[in-house]
């Protein structure tokens, strides 16, 4: 492998104007392939094209269950992502209820009733469906009109022109169970407007154009605007204008850093060309294999850029350092590669694993974010190899004349020099301390992770003064919450009408016979034509014993003579009824369960407010009652509840009923309103219904299952959490066996994971105990400290190694490790943590989260591997330079038996996820047999190795 | 030439109602009919056929997603007629009667409407399971009736006196009126637009404007059949493009000059219907 890499050196340095020309060529070709389609897209019809997705519903296929069902279910029930537009006045002491606030609150309805839209490709209407708007002037108020009188009418038909009107909206909207703290806030001080979307896409569009238009609006209003879908969708328009932001700025730094360190303008070039070169063949690559820009994959010019910097700055450190003393580039070259090329790939390669993992993931942007770097990062790493000794070549050897005197004449007077010449003092001397202090350190730190808290919030992705977090925030203080979720129930097993017309049956025909009797004008031979009906019962037979009863009914009345009409009418009416027995949801009991649950679930923190069928049915029960509160009940009987919701049906918006239940009356949905978008808050809302439900059976089957975006925000992300869990694993197992290969050792293996282990428990551990909430860039970072923190090493322990067998004692090694190399690695920490910085300036908190972590991880990875590798070297330098060597690694039983536990686990980390794996005995006697063949290959090797190791 | 009509099918709302201006125009046969003509013509078409009448209504409401609900009901309608004018020449007062059968839940269920020429028409709803007789109010006339794309409005008429009629066009087979409500804040349109048969006088579409100028609500009349010398509507579609959903109203077993007693038009005939004459046998 080291031959090769020596030979594509040599090949670089000898044809520098082909590589730089290849490399150009096939840049341009992505450039090309990517940009084409929008510019020209006739031209290339062929091409995909860069195609923006900014939907986190996208985290999850679209053949997810979850999404699969959300989706089902919006249809079922006709609805629709929302806008949410608060207006509250603080000043006015009726709060918006005043005739200004309303009359501006009357016009941006009208106006938002306006923002619908032809789409030009397909001639699709899209926009607000106002047809579904919630507002005072498009909603209905129910209420007794006078004695005997039920009436429906707009609750703002126009803007009121007394204060007294506009006092008597809130007092009508506060009445109304469905309207109190969704519509009026629960203070009576402000109001909220729901503007359903045709799709959540347009949320971002809306947004702006509603800020725009109460922008117009003077007086003391707060029109505030938030909601999921415009929190989501503003996050991704946002995200781009930062990414064209962020990546040049974190480049110019990255720039200005190594012009610093270097001072030549040409040779420092190189690492950025190498960066930038790397970040359009992998982004070229994407777009035009189809795949869309997510929230994701527009993160990997971020993340690329520092590892592909890091190679370069390797070889320009270690060039830099040498060039002096031959003043011959090509030779100097030559040598750097020589010393670093093994390095570079492996660290290439364990970075590659750390990202590649990430395609073991269930979640679909991630796969692709973490296949796409992997990929960049090996054009970083064959760019590195190759362009950077052509590029060498293409300088004059002149220009290059003072490159590194400087370094030279400072050289052991320079502050970083004297640094890390103290540093290294430190490190033999104080051994045992910096090992007690790691391990100190890692105990406070995994107390840190056990107080991990792992959530995600999208409105939390804008920082604290952005307009939707101040609206979140007021709004969420005013109103029973504006985070939406949907509690889905469905009618279960045995609830269907094929019911056998057994003794319950015939109960209730006898009492519906005598309660028919006893009315005033009863059909004459009642009695004779119900026993009729109740013998034909028992006669009937077949799969369907209702339905057979019904026919037979029906013929029964069609045959019926003159005066048995009215009997039969009845008997015909009651069979009807019996096959609504299948409409659940029109169940007393059923809705006086959901009743129950909302009421646990008002209790509770998180939900401020819940909507439902139960709700609608009692309000408009008491509302016939003349709006006696005694009244705001469920009703005794099914037939009962149907009038009620007839009544319902009988107002200006009557398809608002089929929002709550399906017609079939077989499925309903509770709508929750949540004070908060977190994840674990919802989290604990699903584990409050699943409690009531376990501790309150309900009175009939019924199956429940949660919908809506909030909900799908936590499934995604308990996939995420558990994915990258398990992608770390599998990735670190994949590390320490390519170390172990590396070092031909096992205990190398280890010493190399440390840094890296350290790094991540530190991190993490400081992520738990500051506070911060798990969520996906602090997950997505696990992969890429990975990366970063294991480069370090391998560069430390390969120079250690290679200058240990070179002086013969760490004692005299460790001054010349701490020379050139550890120089090297303290450059590449302050490149890049500096370099990242600037995103600490971010308007979006992910992006924060990232410069703030990459820098975390950087300075902690580069203070383990400085600190505790040469500590350890020096406490273990017996175990770690045996004095006799086995003749092949594997014959080093350790590292043999070590390294194959380790390929285990990783096959089984795996392969687990997608088979249905168990123990059986055939597990235990495949144990046995293994270790069995470990002893036996132990003693049988015995002898061999002692025989080797005697001449030497 | 006896212009006559169904019962009340859901159609338009053209009533007559009101004054003597209603009544006069009523009574006009002019050669090239005027707007006010016209209206009037297709007012007593569309509501006044016969002295009385009755009809089995099927309604199947789709809502957008396709899901189908029926229901079905009996409509009696009675026309108070004054002593000395006879039944053709009447476009007066009239009591409705709506009684209805399925869904099972909502059986024997009543509607009642006393229609007014000078004042709000009274409107009633008895609810069965609850033992109530609700009044509803005058100002629920452009609600939905029992959850459909009809308005209570629908069922018994609009005075044409409401609004302003102007004739826009004349086709080979209909009159093309734009109609202008005269208060805009009683109503969500803006005007509508009505297609009236030239040859049955029945009005056979309309189009209803929002304030935003495009059409919102439409209705249509899809078959018609003439039944005891009466022109009538067997089949009437409305739709709702807001929501996306319609309802198909069917007529059977019409009839005309039944012979219904004016005393079953009464809150106490709500509670116990009036048995006999909801049959069509």
């Amino acid at each position: 492998m080291k031959r090769f890499g020596l030979w594509l050196t040599e090949w670089s340095l000898s044809h520098p104007r082909l590589v730089v020309g290849w490399m150009a060529a096939i840049s341009l070709f992505f450039v090309l392939g990517a940009g084409l389609p929008s510019i020209a897209p006739r031209l290339v019809p062929w091409l995909p094209g860069v195609k923006v997705d900014t939907d986190p519903e996208n985290m999850l296929a679209r053949s997810e269950g979850v999404r699969v069902f959300h989706n089902r279910m919006k249809e079922a029930y006709g609805l629709h992502d929302m806008v949410v537009v608060g207006v509250v006045n603080e000043a006015h002491p009726d709060g918006v209820f005043n005739v200004d606030s309303l009359g501006r609150v009357y016009e941006l309805v009208e106006f938002a009733r306006t923002l619908r839209w032809t789409d030009a490709a397909t001639g699709v209407v899209e926009g607000v469906v106002e047809v579904d708007l919630l507002a005072p002037s498009t909603v209905d108020n129910i209420e007794p009109g006078g004695p005997g009188v039920v009436r429906f009418e707009w609750l703002m038909p126009r803007p009121p022109a007394t204060a007294e009107e506009a006092r008597a909206i809130r007092r009508k909207a506060k009445r109304l169970p469905f309207l109190d703290g969704t519509l009026v806030s629960e203070d009576g001080q402000a109001l909220c407007i729901y503007l359903p979307l045709t799709s959540k896409h347009l949320s971002y569009r809306v947004y702006s154009a509603l800020r725009e238009q109460t922008a117009r609006f003077d007086g003391e209003d707060r029109f505030l605007i938030t909601g999921l879908p415009v929190a989501e969708d503003t996050f991704g328009v946002e995200m781009f204008r930062q990414m064209s932001v962020s990546a040049p700025l974190a480049m110019l730094v990255i720039f200005l850093l190594l012009l610093a360190f270097f001072r030549k303008l040409a040779l420092i070039l190189s690492p950025l060309v190498v960066a930038l070169v790397s970040v359009i063949w992998t982004m070229g690559l994407l777009v035009m294999t189809g795949n869309t820009i997510h929230i994701m994959s527009s993160m990997i010019p971020i993340f690329l850029m520092p590892i592909a910097v890091l190679d370069a700055v390797h070889i320009l450190s270690m060039f830099f350092d040498r060039y002096q003393q031959t003043r011959d580039r090509v030779q100097t070259v030559r040598s750097v590669m020589g010393s670093l090329f093994m390095a570079m790939l492996y660290t290439s390669l364990t970075t590659v694993a750390g990202f590649a993992s990430l395609a073991l993931t269930p979640i679909p942007p991630v796969q692709v974010f973490g296949l796409f770097s992997a990929f960049g990062i090996m054009v970083a790493w064959a760019l590195t190899v190759t362009f950077i000794p052509a590029f060498v070549t293409l300088i004059p050897e002149e220009k290059l004349a003072d490159f590194g005197t400087h370094h030279v004449a400072t050289e052991s007077g320079g502050p970083l020099a004297i640094l890390l010449r103290r540093l290294s003092g430190f490190t033999y001397h104080r051994a045992w301390s910096i090992v007690v202090a790691m391990v100190l350190v890692s105990a406070v730190a995994v107390h840190g992770i056990t107080r991990i808290r792992i959530n995600d919030n999208p409105t939390r992705w804008f920082s604290s003064s952005h307009p939707i977090r101040v609206a979140d925030r007021v709004l969420n203080e005013h109103f029973g919450g504006t985070y939406m979720a949907y509690l889905a129930f469905e009618a279960g097993e045995g609830t269907d009408a094929t019911q056998d017309l057994g003794d319950e049956f015939a109960a209730r025909l006898l009492s519906r016979r005598d309660e028919l009797a006893g009315e005033e004008g009863a059909p004459a031979g009642l009695a004779e034509v119900f026993d009729r009906l109740s013998a034909e019962a028992r006669a009937v037979t077949g799969p369907d014993p209702l339905n057979g009863l019904r026919d037979r009914a029906e013929g029964l009345l069609d045959a019926a003579p003159d005066d048995r009409l009215d009997a039969w009418d009845e008997a015909l009416l009651f069979v009807e009824q019996e096959l609504q027995r299948r409409e659940v949801f029109k169940d007393p009991d059923v809705l006086r369960y959901l009743i129950r649950l909302q009421e646990t679930l008002a209790a509770s923190d998180v939900v401020g407010k819940s909507n439902s069928l139960a709700d609608v049915v009692r309000t408009v029960h008491r509302e016939l009652f003349e709006g006696q509160e005694e009244y705001l009940r469920i009703p005794d009987s099914a037939a009962a509840v149907a009038q009620c919701l007839i009544t319902y049906q009988s107002s200006h918006r009557p398809h608002d009923l089929w929002h709550f239940v399906r017609t079939d009356y077989r499925g309903t949905v509770l709508w929750l309103q949540l004070r908060s978008g977190d994840n674990r808050d919802m989290d604990e809302v699903v584990r409050l219904v699943d409690a009531f439900i376990r501790e309150n059976p309900p009175p009939v089957p019924l199956t429940h299952r949660w919908f809506g975006l909030t909900y799908i925000n936590v499934v995604w992300q308990q996939k995420m959490v558990q994915g990258m869990l398990s992608a770390l694993l599998g990735s670190f197992l994949v590390v320490f066996l390519m170390m172990t290969v590396l070092f031909r050792s096992a205990i190398w293996g280890f010493l190399c994971m440390l840094p890296l282990s350290l790094t991540i428990v530190v991190t993490y551990g400081a992520v738990g105990l500051v506070g911060k909430d798990y969520d996906m860039p602090v997950a997505v970072l696990s992969s890429l400290s990975l990366g970063l923190a294991v480069d370090f090493a391998i560069h430390f322990l390969e120079h250690s190694r290679a200058l240990r067998e070179k002086h013969g004692n760490w004692e005299m090694a460790v001054g010349a490790v701490f020379g050139e190399p550890a120089r090297a690695i303290w450059r590449n920490i302050v490149v890049i943590a500096v370099g990242f910085l600037p995103l600490l300036f971010a308007s979006l908190v992910p992006y924060k989260t990232v410069g703030m972590l990459m820098a975390t991880i950087l300075v902690v990875a580069g203070m383990t591997t400085l600190l505790i590798l040469p500590a350890l070297m020096r406490l273990l330098e017996r175990q770690l330079f045996p004095e006799g060597r086995a003749a092949c690694f594997t014959c080093n039983c350790v590292t043999c038996a070590v390294s194959a536990a380790a390929a285990v686990a990783l096959v089984v980390i795996s392969v687990y996820r997608f088979l249905n794996l168990g123990w059986t005995s055939l597990t235990a006697y495949s144990i046995a047999a293994v270790i069995l063949l470990v002893g036996l290959c132990r003693w049988s090797s015995r002898r061999q190795t002692r025989k080797q190791e005697i001449p030497r | 030439m006896r212009l006559t009509h169904p019962l009340i099918p859901m159609a338009l709302r053209f009533s007559l109602a009101g004054a003597a201006a209603g009544l006069f125009a009523c009574a006009v046969r002019a050669q090239s009919p005027s707007a006010e003509e016209i209206v009037a013509r297709a007012n007593r078409a569309a509501y006044y056929q016969g002295s009385d009448g009755r009809a089995t209504v099927r309604m199947a409401i789709t809502d957008a997603g396709g899901q189908v609900r029926e229901r079905q009901m009996t409509i009696l309608r009675r026309d108070d007629v004054p002593p000395g004018n006879s039944g053709d020449e009447h476009c007066g007062e009239q009591k409705f009667y709506v009684y209805f059968h399925r869904p099972a839940d909502v059986g024997k269920m009543a509607f009642m409407v006393w229609k007014h020429l000078d004042r709000d028409d009274d409107r009633w709803l008895y609810l069965p399971a609850l033992d109530l007789v609700k009044r509803i109010a005058a100002s629920d006339e452009r609600t939905s009736f029992v959850g459909s794309d009809f308005f209570y409005e629908d069922v018994s008429g609009r005075r044409p006196q409401e609004d302003e009629h102007e004739l826009v066009e004349t086709t080979e087979t209909a009159y093309v009126l734009r109609n202008t409500p005269k208060d805009p804040t009683l109503v969500e349109f803006s005007h509508y637009t009505t297609w009236v048969d030239r040859k049955t006088s029945l009005p056979v579409k309309a189009e209803y404007y929002d304030r935003g100028g495009k059409i919102y609500r439409v209705y249509e009349a899809l078959e018609t059949s003439m039944i005891q010398d009466h022109p009538t509507v067997t089949r009437a579609k409305m739709s709702n493009l807001g929501t996306g959903g319609s309802t198909i109203t069917e007529y059977s077993d019409v009839a005309y000059d039944v012979g219904l007693p004016e005393d079953i038009f009464s809150e106490r005939y709500l509670r116990r219907a009036p048995r006999q004459y909801l049959r069509s046998r």
